[in-house]
């Protein structure tokens, strides 16, 4: 018994830097030494700030684990290879890193802000959530991404301005990572499409009846409804593009919605929405014969 | 015939029964004078607080009794320059966030004297028209860049603290706009900060009823400043202040 004692405790030893020691190759702005002033490290410079933090910052803490070997951990948090003869580094942000920070964005005040921002968006010549959405993809808009987009009002006077980066990014409890696209249910609406006379191009508020409601971020979805698109696909005299694939689905009850949906959601039942519009009565493909 | 019908609108009553929250389609329509023809009134918000009227009275008192300063006389007030009102009042706009400034209002003969001279501050800054232009907002003191839209905030907060769970929505450039996702029950139907309409001020301030429901099945609720067909909630309307001297 009194010798179990000490051989426990030099398995400890021997055991506590494999298991406890830091991975230096990972850096956490929650660390208690990392919750400095951001502009400790962080040179905030016009327009965007677009690259890592100098070595200086680092080194006057991390020396030891600087020149730690011929391939140190700490230099793979900056850098793309982890040697001291290449200085090439990787894109800041690292996409491939977990988000540390999440933002603080009223978009209700912005939106009433900047609502009466004018632009060359033909036909209407009103556009103003462009100001930060641009066109990503033809099926998706863009959302801003650097700091060029906030630092153009919010440099100096306008709060929160450039070195008050609290203002806008808060620690996160945990690092988390975003769905780098949203989920599209209908997965074939296209923002510049509807035709020849380009149709889809409208204000944005026609579509998503919601959006002027957020007051963040956070839960924020681009709802739109179903009535929206039904105005015109599916109106008397018009086109019928819902009520022929619900009468198709009544036929065969394996039919993939394909008009606006993928697979995916084309093999599920319509929700009762669609068939209010088709002024039917729901049913579920499972009743059908 | 009629009988599939009448079986098809029970259907739908019953699903519509199942659910629970209703919609409101708000369509806000106005004239300027009697003159004028009806149009949209674009990008103003709208409050819809739960409650009726009355059980609403102390806030609708606080509304109606707030002091308020017109656009025209705050800006005035600050010796902003009568371009730089016309900008402002050109595209109703309650800061200076809300157009772009075009190339046309930093020189030349349009210039808007506070533009150009926050302009040339920015050239100096930043060393390039495009971004000088762009970022002109920057070099211009508070109280000009958007005082009058923080002063509106100030008095729209403090009554909000009085009306709790409150949605908020703003019109699109038809003046249209949606609550969506209600319990069914009474509101009132608020624009809590009056919005200036040619000479006058107007508040609207009136009880709906929500009903269970959805888009597909709500007709709009037409908000006017006139009091005609199918109009349901009329403004209030009082004339605009005389701006006092500095």
């Amino acid at each position: 018994m009194i010798r179990i004692k000490p051989f426990f405790i030099f398995i400890l030893i021997c055991v506590y830097p494999c298991v406890f020691a830091a991975d230096y190759s990972k850096f956490s702005h929650s660390t208690q030494k990392h919750r400095a002033a951001c502009d400790t490290c962080h040179k905030i410079k016009l327009p965007d700030i677009t690259d890592y933090p100098d070595h200086s910052a680092c080194v006057s803490c991390h020396r030891p684990q600087f020149f730690r070997g011929a391939r140190p951990p700490i230099c793979s948090v900056c850098h793309s290879k982890t040697s001291p003869r290449d200085e090439a580094r990787l894109p800041f942000r690292n996409p491939a890193s977990n988000l540390q920070f999440t933002i603080e964005f009223p978009h209700d005040s912005h939106q009433d802000v900047i609502a009466m921002l004018k632009f060359s968006h033909a036909p209407q010549n009103y556009y103003s959530c462009a100001v930060c959405h641009g066109q990503r993809t033809a099926m998706f808009k863009a959302v801003p991404t650097g700091h060029e987009s906030c630092f153009n009002c919010h440099w100096k006077s306008q709060q929160p301005v450039a070195d008050n980066c609290n203002g806008c990014h808060k620690l996160a409890t945990t690092p988390y990572t975003t769905k780098e696209a949203p989920v599209r249910i209908s997965a074939k609406f296209i923002h510049d499409g509807g035709g020849e006379k380009k149709q889809h191009v409208a204000e944005c508020t026609t579509c998503h009846i919601n959006i002027t409601k957020a007051t963040s971020l956070r839960g924020l979805k681009p709802d739109v409804p179903i009535t929206s698109c039904t105005e015109c696909h599916n109106k008397d005299g018009l086109r019928q593009d819902l009520s022929k694939e619900l009468v198709a689905i009544d036929k065969d009850r394996n039919f993939t919605c394909v008009y606006c949906h993928a697979a995916n959601v084309g093999n599920l039942d319509p929700p009762t929405s669609h068939y209010l519009i088709a002024e039917r009565p729901p049913i579920k493909r499972k009743d059908i014969k | 015939m009629r009988v599939v019908c009448v079986a098809l609108l029970l259907m739908i009553t019953a699903v519509l029964a199942q659910n629970q929250t209703g919609v409101l389609r708000l369509r806000v329509r106005v004239k300027l004078d009697d003159a004028s023809p009806l149009r949209g009134l674009p990008r103003k918000r709208f409050f819809l607080i739960p409650g009726t009227l009355e059980q609403n009275r102390a806030l609708i008192d606080s509304i109606e009794r707030q002091p308020l300063i017109t656009r025209d006389c705050y800006y005035q007030k600050l010796g902003a320059s009568a371009a730089l009102i016309d900008w402002l009042k050109d595209g109703d706009c309650e800061s200076v966030y809300c157009r772009a400034v075009e190339k046309d209002f930093v020189t030349g003969p349009k210039a808007v004297p506070e533009f150009a001279t926050a302009f040339t501050a920015s050239q100096k800054e930043y060393g390039n028209d495009e971004t000088a232009r762009q970022w002109l907002t920057t070099n211009l003191t508070p109280d000009l860049r958007d005082g009058f839209y923080r002063d509106r905030q100030r008095a729209l907060q403090a009554l909000l603290k009085q009306a709790p769970a409150v949605q908020s929505v703003m019109t699109d450039h038809n003046g249209t706009a949606y609550f969506t996702d209600l319990g069914p029950g009474s509101y009132v139907l608020t624009n809590l900060i009056p919005t200036e309409l040619g000479q006058t001020l107007v508040t609207w301030n009136c009880e709906v009823q929500v009903k269970a429901g959805d888009l597909a099945t709500e007709k709009p609720y037409l908000v006017s400043n006139r009091k005609e067909k199918l109009v349901k909630c009329v403004s209030v309307e009082k004339p605009k202040p005389v701006c006092t001297a500095n």
